[in-house]
């Protein structure tokens, strides 16, 4: 796939570029802020752009607002958004659209996941971070749907919020694609939520419930 | 300027002594219509001497002063006078006529304008010029009666009038008595006009005059009217009683005196309330030395009959009576003569007594003394300045800073209390009736001036403490943010670098490679650092919270042991205030979750009244004490250092609500 890296700090920078290019993508060009971006995208057109929330000049939210002028100039292009810490604000809205990734900075450490992660933006699907699925999933309130849910349920439910597909899922947790199926059931039909293949709108019916869930605690 | 008016006032000196020569010689035998003979002549010399005295003492110390110099000339003219009638009435009586230059000398004695220059001098009072140049033609008119006089004198022909008729007037136009008489009737009435267009224009300065030109004002034309309606009175009684012709006129010579004394006090005295001063003790103490005279003879009187005159016992109560009677009487007196004599200054230390005693019986505020100040003295533009110590400035009644020398031309006067400097009060001298009243009103409300000047002082340190502690705050949540940036862009991310150089490391070295292991473990390592650098920057200060208090708090309960239900409103706060906010919902959580044991806890943040109120309930044990435990204290140091306040209800069984209050502006 073709990456485009927006990422102020020259070494990560390169380390992120390494790390693209050792998982045998093309990285078509890195730049170190924001400025311009809508015409690399333009001219390059990669299938993934992914960049830092932090950037030159404020350094506050020049990634977020670069992340939704892309979106909205090129739906099809994925973008991923890394974060040293989550702000949730800046994700809701762009989660919806599709093609859309909010992870910690962190997480690409752990190269594997990281590259499925962006790969599955880059072709349309979404990647929330554990982190923000924990904290939409933390603590169910004694009577409502989630405390019906088992253990291994509500592992599953966070890791569909994070946008996994239930082949992924399964070799997260090391079980068969048929066992993660019949949980999946299960977890929607518990929580009243419509089956649905396509796992992008699966994620957003899973995050619409969570967010309500929150909302009523 | 000077030896010129010293010279003419020793002229007047040597005068007005050959005049008292001549005078002592008298002419021998008592002569008919004698007007300035005898005491008459003494008095008129003495008023020579005090207009010449005044006049030159006026000139000398404010040089080309018209009424000084008018004085002078006047003082000279009396002398001239007086001189050529006593030498006159010697040469003519005592020595039957046998003296030089004895016409020249009669003649010389009339022609003298001293009824004119009087009316010019009430014009030129008290500036030395004319009111305006439409005054002019009274000047004119009095220097016109001026010079008819002296014609018509001299010009007269036939016999001097009694008692100088012997004589006659060598220079004397022959049948020109009669014009000559009606000239010097037309310089009369021309002089009356002058006299009362000065009398006049005085009252029309005094319309115009504040502060202490008004005193002046009001001084000169109170002596004028006194000395003008004696004039009327010892003129009119010529008519009932011719008889005591000399003792009348040196009555008028004397109450004229009054005029050039009075004048010269009003002009060489800057202030005039002193003069107030000494009437009102004359007053005062004469009545009481009266008073008690009276009350001493009476009783002396009364126990001498009774035990027989001169007896010690009877000297000795009636001096211990007098002794007894003499303060609270003198209270009483002087009590009165104020109330009669100085009404204004009466009531304006009664109404400052009266007020003292309200700032003592706590329904007055002692900040309540300008305004105090303002009514009893007539002047809306007083203003206080309290000098705080310690090179703390000058502020004003409430407090604020003010400038200490304001560019008006308000006048300043210090205020002392016990030798130590209060501050001033910054008044304006032609708004006051009675400038003297102003030091004894202020000496007078010393004591609310004292308290409301510590009060200011306190209350400018506490605005001191408080701000330093707002500033405190704000530079350690600056410091924090700083740190919590720092840790998050810049440790955080190198981790992450050196992380990304380990894996890139490990694709080098292919799957085979032992080393990789050691590179998995190090790489969990720096993920573990990298987890503990977020917590603690969360710690520091949550960076949610640049987007507002509500994402920051959503996030707060997330990650809390218990349900929170936030009900946070969406506005945006200055940076302190949702700070301030976000430590005070994370402290009481903490609490809920440690002490309170809390199943449930609610969150709310809304604006109400100006302010944003943060209340954390918990459904817990209760029986929170507050000020136990660093954070409480802690918090509410926060809290306040935004003005803020911070409560606690925790009955115990009832569960906690911690509420604080942020004042955050409209």
């Amino acid at each position: 796939m073709r990456v485009v890296i927006v990422e102020d700090q020259v070494l990560l920078r390169a380390g992120l570029k390494r790390l693209f290019a050792d998982g045998g993508h093309e990285v078509v060009a890195s730049q170190d802020d924001a400025s311009h971006l809508l015409a690399t995208v333009a001219g390059d057109r990669p299938d993934l752009v992914v960049l830092d929330i932090r950037m030159p000049p404020t350094f506050t939210d020049e990634g977020a607002r670069a992340a939704k002028a892309i979106k909205d100039a090129h739906p099809d292009v994925g973008v991923l958004m890394l974060s040293q810490h989550i702000e949730t604000s800046h994700v809701v809205d762009l989660v919806r659209l599709g093609g859309f990734g909010y992870l910690l900075k962190d997480r690409v450490l752990a190269v594997q996941e990281f590259l499925a992660a962006a790969d599955r933006v880059a072709r349309g699907g979404s990647a929330l971070d554990p982190e923000v699925i924990g904290q939409l999933v933390a603590r169910p309130s004694a009577d409502g749907p989630l405390a019906e849910l088992s253990e291994r349920e509500r592992e599953i439910l966070k890791l569909m919020a994070e946008g996994l597909t239930n082949t992924a899922i399964a070799k997260r947790l090391f079980v068969s694609e048929r066992t993660v199926e019949t949980h999946v059931r299960h977890v929607l039909s518990k929580l009243d939520i419509a089956q649905s293949e396509d796992g992008h709108r699966r994620v957003l019916a899973v995050l619409a419930h969570l967010s309500a869930a929150r909302d009523q605690r | 300027m000077r030896p010129a008016v010293t010279l003419l006032w020793l002229l007047t000196v040597a005068v007005a002594s050959a005049a008292a020569v001549f005078l002592v010689l008298g002419p021998g035998r008592p002569l008919p219509e004698d007007l300035f003979g005898g005491i008459s002549g003494a008095a008129w010399l003495m008023l020579a001497l005090a207009y010449a005295t005044v006049g030159a003492l006026i000139v000398s110390r404010l040089p080309g002063h018209g009424v000084g110099w008018v004085f002078t000339a006047l003082g000279l003219l009396i002398a001239l006078n007086g001189l050529s009638y006593s030498y006159a009435t010697w040469g003519l009586y005592a020595r039957g006529g046998d003296v030089p230059g004895l016409s020249a000398a009669v003649l010389g004695g009339l022609a003298l304008p001293i009824a004119p220059l009087m009316a010019l001098s009430l014009l030129l009072f008290p500036d030395g010029r004319l009111p305006s140049r439409r005054w002019r033609p009274v000047a004119v008119m009095s220097a016109v009666a001026s010079l008819g006089f002296v014609v018509a004198a001299v010009l007269r022909p036939g016999p001097f009038d009694v008692p100088l008729d012997p004589v006659s007037n060598p220079l004397g136009v022959p049948g020109a008595r009669a014009v000559m008489d009606a000239l010097n009737g037309a310089c009369w009435v021309l002089t009356c006009v002058a006299l009362g267009l000065g009398v006049r224009a005085l009252a029309l300065r005094l319309r115009g005059a504040r502060g202490g030109e008004r005193q002046r004002l009001k001084w000169v034309l109170t002596v004028s009217t006194v000395v003008g309606a004696g004039t009327v009175v010892l003129m009119g009684s010529w008519f009932l009683w011719p008889e005591n012709v000399q003792w009348r006129m040196a009555l008028l010579g004397g109450l004229f005196i009054a005029f050039p004394l009075a004048t010269g006090i009003a002009i060489l005295r800057h202030r005039l309330y002193d003069i107030d001063v000494v009437i009102n003790r004359a007053l005062v103490y004469g009545t009481l030395t009266m008073l008690l005279g009276a009350t001493y003879a009476a009783i002396a009187l009364l126990l001498g009959v009774a035990l027989g005159s001169g007896s010690a016992p009877a000297t000795g109560a009636a001096t211990l009576a007098v002794a007894v009677a003499f303060r609270p009487l003198r209270a009483r007196l002087q009590d009165e003569v104020d109330r009669r004599l100085h009404r204004a200054g009466y009531d304006a230390l009664h109404r400052v007594a009266a007020y003292l005693e309200e700032v003592r019986a706590g329904t007055a505020a002692p900040e309540g003394v300008e305004r105090l100040l303002r009514d009893v003295l007539g002047d809306a533009r007083l203003e206080l300045r309290f000098l705080l110590p310690e090179g703390g400035g000058y502020v004003d009644v409430r407090g604020t800073p003010a400038v200490d020398a304001p560019s008006d031309a308000r006048e300043q006067t210090p205020i002392e209390r016990a030798g130590t400097r209060l501050g001033m009060v910054l008044h304006d001298p032609a708004a006051q009736e009675r400038p003297d009243l102003l030091p004894r009103v202020v000496a007078a409300a010393g004591l609310a001036m004292e308290i409301a000047r510590l009060r200011a002082e306190l209350r400018r340190q506490l605005d001191e403490v408080a701000a330093s502690r707002a500033r405190i705050v704000a530079a350690g949540d600056a410091e924090r943010q700083r740190i919590e940036r720092n840790l998050h862009d810049g440790a955080q991310q190198r981790l992450v670098s050196i992380g990304l150089a380990l894996r890139h490391a490990q694709h080098e070295l292919g799957p085979e490679a032992a080393v990789r292991q050691t590179l998995e473990g190090a790489l969990t390592e720096i993920g573990d650092a990298i987890g503990e650098l977020r917590e603690l920057a969360r710690g520091l200060r949550p960076p949610q919270l640049d987007d507002g208090l509500a994402p920051a708090l959503q996030e707060l309960a997330s990650r809390a042991a218990m349900p929170v239900a936030v009900d946070a409103t969406a506005e945006r706060f200055p940076d302190g205030v949702e700070t301030a906010a976000y430590f005070v919902a994370c402290e009481a959580l903490t609490n809920a979750t440690k002490h309170a044991h809390a199943s449930r806890v609610s969150l709310s943040a809304q604006r109400r009244n100006g302010s944003l109120v943060i209340c954390v309930a918990d459904d817990g044990v209760g029986g929170a004490a507050p000020g136990n435990g660093t954070g409480l204290s802690g918090l509410r140091d926060r809290v306040g250092a935004h003005g803020g306040t911070l409560r606690i209800e925790s009955e115990r069984g009832a569960g906690t609500r911690l509420i604080a209050e942020l004042p955050c502006g409209s």
